[in-house]
């Protein structure tokens, strides 16, 4: 019994490793498949071919949620318009690149997709297709353009812009201007009650936006964000980061903790009249139009540091066409750009719909809301600073400037000198790795 | 008896899992040994370079990946106590013949219906609002604040969530288990002369020693693999004070796009919970007890 007993284990063993590899090689075999397999399924390829006339499907991802219902109803458009097909992937927000990321690892990338400006467009270049001889991209607005190795890639969604967002019936602009009225003003709200000015604690509205500011200052801000990877200049000892630091423990000091503010609530309680500024986008506007009439006009001012008077445009995000998709799925995804930056219809949605200032000079932007109309005055007249935060080292406002500012805004005794000190050690981490 | 005939049918049921067992976790597992070695940031273009054990050498030097693993260490012991504490009394208590027993029983085992993710974001609530508005009604500010802003307290707060979410589970467990005391046995004590004292430490701990080795595996690998809990309520903050181990991997992978680190972060977290729960059941076993 017992031997038999044995003989049956070993036995079942036996099988057992036989399956085991069965199932590896199996597995394997189809991993070695779909790796090799980059370009377009052939099947794809011949269906496509069937029907000449019509477009191949193709499928766009972006990261923007606020778009999100409005781009498929443009899509809906497309589709109603010229008989081509588009499937729009749900927007994805924070875990965007994440999830672009794995998409276009599994070879399953959309044809057409948004990025980042700066490091995040330089990461995923090995999937971009050279856009330069398509004909919408001389419309793109000088140096707006997305370029890598000096090709264009990428078009442009629009232009944001950031700075002081405040309530024109609590502040007048003549009472920011400088280190010493901006921390008066914070502290005439105080005494009053009120929050002076907000931030939230979105790693982007907590620090990312609010530091952009000693960065454009620099006379090269990339030449500064390079010396600084290189660990050559040191925040703390830059004249305009001091400033800021003292900017920030004017913040610390005069207004709620940011820790303890979500950018609903800010937007909120700016809406309400119980924040008098916030540091904000033009974006910003689509939360207070849920407010409907606020009973007070807004405005968009410069950050006031070390004499900053202009506001800080830049382009947050562009779209480019998948490279690897196959030539059919370009051809495609290069039509439907092309007739979203040069039809009615689809210069109409991105001003109207999307609420974008546009990047295009083939597009005219009216009727904007008072936000994006400062920013775009603002880029007519050329009294811009630039977004450094594009080329900071990819992920680093998430990963590390937030948690120190956090310690910043929780440590009650921390100076601003050494809040530098933290940025700076915490930029040396990031830009090593 | 026929062998072959056993042999086929073993096969037969086995077959689909051994597949997918092999598929989705086995053949990762060691692709994932591979990376481990290589310097990659997960962009199938660019080359993924061969570096060997630095990437091991690397993750002992992280002080974030180090300070992790001792938040990890804290929240465990904690969660651990906490978790078997609760569950046990709670088991205590519904079996103890209340008539609300059976009301009872569901409603504790309730939150461990509900996703981490969920009960995280509802508790954010709690730590943050509720907590704040019941400190400026009461004024008892030193005790209701914002919890998850105090990095102490944030990480307390996590194990409370999670105490909620698993005391249940264990209560489950440790229920079947008294129940699995025969009642003669207990009544002869109690004619003996023992008080509950005596019958809960002489009889009914050493008979539920199976249950405390399944509860505190389960605990104890849960509570060192915790992900969701830790993304919904806390994000890791504030300023990384709860970032534990699985938080700081996915972040090395994701957010740094360091494939090959994370890679060799995630090995050695295999080995430190195979190595830790490995124990825990061989202690635990040895004091098992045969009625």
């Amino acid at each position: 019994m017992i031997t038999k007993g044995s003989e049956q284990v070993k036995k079942v063993k036996k099988v057992f490793g036989l399956l085991t590899a069965t199932a590896m090689i199996a597995a394997m075999v189809g991993c070695g498949g779909s790796g090799g397999n980059n370009s377009a399924s052939p099947s794809a390829t011949a269906s496509s071919s069937a029907a000449p006339e019509k477009l191949k499907k193709i499928s766009i991802f972006q990261s923007k949620v606020e778009i999100a219902e409005q781009l498929e109803a443009l899509a809906k458009k497309y589709t109603e318009e010229t008989g081509n097909e588009v499937e729009v992937w749900g927007a994805a927000g924070d875990g965007y690149a994440t999830q672009l990321q794995a998409k276009l690892t599994a070879n399953e990338g959309p044809s057409i997709f948004s990025v980042a400006t700066g490091a995040e467009a330089e990461k995923f270049k090995s999937y971009y297709y050279d856009l330069s001889n398509e004909p919408y991209v001389k419309d793109i607005a000088p140096n707006m353009a997305l370029t890598i190795d000096g090709k264009v890639v990428g078009v442009p969604y629009g232009v944001e812009g950031f700075g002081l967002v405040y309530n024109k019936s609590l502040v007048d602009p003549k009472d920011v201007t400088d280190l010493a009225s901006f921390t008066k003003t914070l502290e005439k709200f105080k005494a009053e009650g009120k929050n002076g000015l907000s931030l939230s604690q979105e790693a982007y509205f907590l620090i990312g936006h609010i530091i952009n500011t000693p960065f454009a200052l620099q006379p090269d801000p990339q030449a500064f964000i390079e010396k600084l990877n290189k660990g050559e200049v040191k925040m703390a000892d830059t004249k305009e980061f001091q400033e800021f630091a003292k900017f920030m423990e004017a913040i610390k000091a005069n207004t709620k903790n940011p820790l303890e503010v979500k950018y609903d609530t800010q937007m909120g309680d700016f809406a309400t009249g119980k924040t008098a500024m916030v540091h904000q986008g033009n974006w910003s506007y689509a939360m207070l139009k849920d407010y409907g009439d606020l009973g007070f006009e807004i405005g968009m001012m410069p950050f006031p540091l070390a004499g900053n008077n202009k506001l800080a445009v830049g382009v947050a995000s562009n779209w480019v066409i998948n490279g690897k998709a196959g030539p059919d799925e370009i051809k495609a995804a290069s039509a439907f750009l092309n007739w979203l930056f040069t039809s009615e219809t689809g210069k109409n949605a991105i001003v109207n719909e999307f609420k974008f200032i546009p990047a295009m000079v083939n597009i005219e932007a009216k009727d904007l809301d008072p936000l994006s109309q400062a920013v775009y005055e603002a880029t007519k007249s050329g009294q811009t600073i630039p977004w450094a935060l594009n080329y900071f080292p990819q992920g680093i406002i998430v990963n590390d400037l937030a948690p120190a500012t956090q310690e910043f805004f929780l440590n009650k005794n921390m100076t601003g000198e050494q809040f530098l000190q933290k940025l700076d050690a915490a930029w040396a981490k990031a830009a090593k790795q | 008896m026929n062998t072959k005939k056993d042999i086929g049918w073993y096969v037969l049921f086995t077959m689909p899992l051994i597949f997918i067992f092999t598929t989705v976790v086995i053949i990762p597992f060691i692709i994932g040994i591979g990376y481990s070695f290589v310097s990659w940031d997960g962009i199938p273009a660019n080359p993924k370079v061969f570096v060997g054990f630095d990437n091991y050498v690397q993750l002992f030097q992280d002080e974030r990946f180090l300070q992790s693993a001792w938040h990890t260490i804290q929240f465990t012991v904690l969660a651990l106590i906490v978790v078997n504490l609760a569950g046990l009394l709670l088991a205590l208590l519904v079996t103890n013949g209340l008539r609300v027993s059976n009301a009872a029983r569901t409603m504790f085992f309730m939150p461990n219906l509900i996703g981490g993710l969920i009960l995280g974001y509802i508790w954010q609530f709690i730590f943050t609002d509720a907590f704040n508005s019941v400190g400026e009604k009461t004024g008892l500010k030193s005790i209701f604040f914002n919890w998850l802003l105090d990095p102490q307290f944030a990480l307390i707060a996590m194990v409370i969530v999670f105490a909620w979410q698993m005391a249940g589970y264990t209560m489950v467990i440790y229920i079947a288990g008294i129940q699995s005391i025969p009642d003669e046995m207990m009544e002869a004590a109690k004619v003996d002369g023992a008080n509950l004292w005596h019958r809960l430490t002489k009889i009914v701990f050493p008979l539920l020693m199976p249950s405390f080795t399944i509860c505190l595996f389960l605990t104890l690998s849960g509570a060192f693999k915790i992900f969701d809990v830790n993304l919904s309520l806390t994000k890791g903050g504030p300023n990384n004070a709860t970032e534990m181990f699985a938080m700081n991997i996915y972040n090395e992978i994701f957010a740094y796009s360091h494939y090959g680190i994370g890679q060799a972060k995630a090995i050695v977290f295999f080995l430190i919970v195979a190595v830790l729960t490995l124990t825990q059941v061989i202690i635990t076993k040895k004091r098992e007890v045969q009625m």
